[in-house]
């Protein structure tokens, strides 16, 4: 139980010292920037770098025929033994199409999805009373600086105030 | 195949950029499954698959660029014709691809995986059996490996 706890807390703490030197040290740093700036060597080494990220969005910008996967299982299936190749499972395999997860699937809808949440969190809140509590407290607060101001500038004064 | 086929087929694509190639490299990953120790099962089973497909994407795109360097002349001045334009994705992405072929093993496991495959670094971590440190760590060597060797083909 002590160990876990220990173990817990050095993650924590590796997590808060990586976000510190990431603050620090980063390439958003104010330093770092100036550095960059005035630096011939680390500037071609940064744009060094940046070359193989962009190749590697190329890469990953480069899309592949739909039916790829279908193709794909349908060979690695043609190999396999008579009686595995024709289960039910293998025959969806060979029609199966590259579907986005539920997540992905579901990734435009997350900010209708946070409206509605918030919504229905105003609701509930209205439903518990939360707001008229809310009104109640402010009522009562205003008429306790009323009779603060009532004791100390006289009654009209504080009147005058309030009425305004 | 149902599990984890969709990722391992974008591996495989965005390795080898050919897609008989990637049927092939994907037909041996699952060969190579199938007859694992007398047909029993990894102890884990998507770390093998990947990292089985890496590896037979890996020696199929060090077979194409031999096959490549040893073509005709007329190819290689083609080829230094398109180094001309930087912008030239195909380039860069050839480029890329033999720099990655030519990577150590335990550093180009951790770029196919994080980079091409899209995976994050504790499911790299677990994929290799290392720490996600240590996978941030050579992926760092990698790029910087990397960017040295593209530019030296550049030059």
């Amino acid at each position: 139980m002590e160990n876990r706890k220990t173990k817990n807390n050095c993650k924590t703490i590796r997590a808060w010292l990586f976000k510190l030197i990431n603050s620090r040290i980063g390439l958003n740093a104010d330093w770092v920037r100036n550095h960059i700036a005035h630096c011939p060597r680390c500037r071609k080494r940064l744009a060094l770098v940046g070359k193989v990220e962009l190749a590697l969005s190329v890469i990953k910008s480069q899309p592949h025929s739909l039916d790829l996967l279908m193709r794909a299982n349908a060979q690695a299936i043609g190999v396999l033994k008579h009686s595995l190749r024709n289960t039910p499972k293998a025959q969806k395999l060979k029609a199966v199409l590259p579907e986005p997860k539920l997540l992905e699937a579901c990734g435009k809808y997350k900010h209708s999805l946070a409206n509605a949440v918030a919504c229905l969190a105003v609701l509930f809140l209205m439903k518990i009373g939360i707001f008229s509590s809310m009104e109640k407290f402010q009522t009562q607060g205003s008429r306790a600086v009323k009779n603060y101001y009532t004791t100390h500038v006289g009654q009209e004064m504080a009147d005058e105030i309030f009425s305004a | 195949m149902q599990n984890h086929g969709r990722e391992l087929v974008t591996m495989l694509w965005r390795i080898l950029g050919n897609e008989q190639d990637v049927c092939d490299a994907y037909q041996d990953t699952f060969l190579n499954l199938a007859h694992y120790n007398r047909g029993q099962k990894p102890e884990h089973v998507k770390a093998y698959i990947f990292r089985s497909a890496n590896n037979a994407a890996i020696s199929m795109l060090r077979r194409r660029i031999i096959e490549r360097n040893n073509l005709s002349q007329v190819n290689a001045a083609g080829r230094k014709t398109s180094v001309t334009g930087e912008l030239n994705s195909v380039f860069l992405r050839e480029n890329l691809r033999g720099s990655i072929a030519q990577l150590p093993e335990h550093l180009r496991n951790v770029v196919t995986l994080h980079d091409l495959a899209e995976f994050s670094y504790t499911e790299v971590a677990k994929i290799l059996d290392i720490t996600p440190a240590t996978a941030r760590v050579y992926r760092c060597k990698a790029i910087q490996l990397l960017a040295v060797w593209m530019n030296k083909e550049k030059e």
